[in-house]
């Protein structure tokens, strides 16, 4: 009798315990996914019907495949450019050299400027009269006039990169840190060179992290919207395209949900995908 | 030819203000193994990586095999190296970890594999070539470790304290096996460790270090019957240290006498002794006879009392009063038994009697 009690009981905690999770869940994830997707199934400006219009219409556009393309661009190019710079200075900062807290303080603070006001800021530097062209038209041979930057999918994965950065150079620089230096004391001894250790151990060794890392920024790059939105110009990824839709008068609400589920499915897509690669051992 | 395969001539070592090496001059014969013996923060370890390269002397010069490498990188000096964390490469398996020293050469493929192979059955693990090194135990670990140091015959094996990691009954083991591989391959090695046990069973010769400096230079017996300072012998076995004065010097029977709180003690005479020098008189506790009170007396034969007992196994520690400010500790066999309370005889045998002139 008492131990059929005390299991009730039990019920009732767990039950008690998970209670915030699942409100959040139902409240912040599930219910606005239903009407997301419901509102998306709904003929425009109707609360009853369903049509499938708003996906045949955005898929059957050429801009569909050019929107999607350029937001997969973006994303990838900020990942890898943030991967790429962030072997280097995490190399560089594990050294521990002079002042190098501030230089890791310095990593993060792209996070901390809000998004837009970053962006307004990097137009500002990179304008065709802003410092960087000055620079470069005083100092590099062969360039005469401003090179554009701003409003180009080049200059775009520039700013992506420049807000995305912190996230992998951090988890990049935590998996360097957490290297067992007499691992690569013993590559050193066994004849290989800086480079070579590099190749071989090193890279290797933080290869998991560094994909860990790069998957969430993926993800957030993905549905990145502020900075294309001031700076991309002419290019709109899907944050940006979904939003346009609202922008219209009446607003698009179902056309907009309709882009922001084909958003959601290509994330899993892809996010399956990568976590089927991740599973297999690394050689 | 040159006399030595490693040499450190007036090597000096800062940590900002720390010297961890003070002016280390060390000589390794070609084929010996030499022990650097020392506790923890000797520098022990910093003189090891001089040798690879790993710590750049702030003076002094490093020569390994005749040649000056004080300036050379790492990956050039052609060294073997068995670490105390194993350091395997985690993304590698057993093979891909002894074959590393080879593919860095560039040697071919089928060559390759045929040292590999050779290193392994070495040290008995031909049949774990796939796996990784989470895989495995650490003692198998640590047998990878020395295949991948000695699968491209290096002029030297250096190993840092590598079976600190293991548990006691396979650290013996290990140690009889590494002895054998480097007895084998006739290579020269240099070992590092904290344990003297260790040290003496390995050994052609012990370095040991005390904060910066070597103490003391010699072989495995030298080092324990005739250490020359206080800090060998503390250092190397158990020693009892009593302080005292000479008293006499006995030319003709080659002995002196020294005063230790009321004690004549008759040692072994040196040519430094002169009478009314101070001096530290010490003796290892397993050296020291104790006989039942019957026993007659004689030279170095005093009365006690056995205070405190305690059984070890394969022998018995006691704690023997011998007179009112002085305790002796002495470890017998476990065939001679006393009791707590019982009146004994002690006998500390002169050749066993050790003098340090301070």
């Amino acid at each position: 009798m008492l131990k059929r009690g005390s299991k009730a009981r039990f019920i009732l905690i767990t039950l008690l315990l998970l209670s915030p999770g699942l409100l959040t869940f139902f409240l912040l994830f599930f219910y606005p996914m239903m009407v997301t997707l419901t509102r998306s199934l709904r003929p425009e400006g109707e609360q009853i019907g369903w049509t499938l219009e708003h996906y045949v219409t955005f898929l059957a556009e050429p801009r569909a495949r050019e929107v999607i393309l350029l937001t997969f661009v973006l994303s990838i190019g900020a990942v890898l450019c943030s991967v790429l710079l962030s072997i280097p200075l995490g190399l560089a900062l594990r050294q521990k050299l002079r002042a190098h807290r501030f230089y890791r303080l310095t990593m993060i603070t792209p996070r901390v400027v809000p998004g837009l006001i970053g962006a307004l800021g990097l137009l500002l530097l990179f304008g065709s009269r802003g410092w960087v062209n000055l620079f470069l038209i005083r100092f590099v041979p062969f360039v005469n006039e401003p090179i554009s930057i701003n409003y180009t999918i080049p200059g775009l994965i520039l700013f992506y990169t420049w807000l995305y950065f912190p996230f992998i150079a951090l988890t990049t620089l935590a998996a360097l840190e957490g290297l067992d230096p007499a691992i690569e004391e013993a590559a050193d001894v066994a004849g290989a060179n800086r480079w070579q250790v590099l190749r071989h151990v090193v890279i290797p060794l933080i290869t998991p992290a560094i994909l860990a890392g790069s998957v969430l920024t993926f993800m957030a790059a993905f549905g990145a919207f502020s900075i294309p939105l001031i700076a991309g110009g002419n290019h709109r990824p899907l944050s940006v395209e979904i939003y346009r839709q609202i922008d219209f008068t009446p607003a698009r609400w179902s056309a907009a949900s309709a882009r922001a589920m084909i958003m959601a499915v290509l994330q899993v897509i892809f996010l399956t995908i990568y976590m089927r690669v991740l599973r297999r051992p690394i050689t | 030819m040159p006399d030595y395969m490693i040499e450190l001539r007036d090597v000096t070592k800062r940590y900002g203000d720390l010297v961890a090496n003070d002016n280390v001059t060390l000589q390794i014969r070609r084929g010996e193994l030499m022990t650097l013996l020392g506790p923890s923060g000797c520098g022990k370890t910093t003189a090891l990586r001089c040798i690879t390269g790993h710590n750049i002397p702030d003076e002094g010069r490093v020569f390994i095999d005749g040649e000056d490498v004080t300036d050379v990188p790492t990956y050039k000096r052609e060294l073997g190296m068995v670490f105390q964390s194993f350091a395997l490469f985690p993304h590698m398996t057993v093979f891909g970890n002894v074959e590393f020293p080879l593919m860095i050469r560039r040697m071919n493929k089928a060559e390759r594999r045929e040292w590999v192979m050779d290193a392994l059955r070495m040290i008995r693990m031909e049949e774990y070539e796939d796996h990784y090194p989470r895989q495995i135990s650490g003692g198998q670990q640590q047998r990878v470790g020395l295949a991948r140091a000695l699968v491209y015959r290096p002029k030297v094996l250096l190993l840092d304290e590598p079976l600190s990691n293991l548990d006691a009954k396979l650290r013996e083991e290990m140690r009889f096996e590494i002895r054998d591989l480097i007895d084998r391959l006739g290579i020269t090695a240099v070992y590092v460790t904290h344990d003297q046990a260790e040290a003496l069973a390995l050994s052609d010769r012990v370095a040991v270090r005390n904060a910066g400096h070597i103490e003391q230079v010699g072989m495995p017996d030298e080092i324990y019957d005739l250490p020359q300072t206080r800090f060998v012998a503390d250092f190397i076995g158990l020693s009892e240290f009593l302080a005292g004065t000479l008293s006499a010097v006995h030319t003709e029977e080659r002995t002196a006498t020294v005063a230790v709180d009321g004690l004549e003690i008759h040692v072994p005479a040196t040519p430094e002794m002169a009478p009314g020098r101070k001096v530290l008189f010490f003796i290892r506790p397993n050296d020291i006879e104790l006989l039942p009170a019957s026993q007659e007396s004689g030279i170095n034969v005093f009365v006690g009392v056995v205070e405190k007992k305690t059984y070890l196994g394969d022998r018995s520690d006691y704690r023997v009063r011998v007179s009112e400010g002085l305790e002796l500790r002495v470890q017998t066999d476990g065939k001679v038994r006393f009791e707590e309370g019982e009146n004994v005889k002690v006998h500390l045998p002169i050749p066993h009697c050790r003098v340090i002139v301070e």
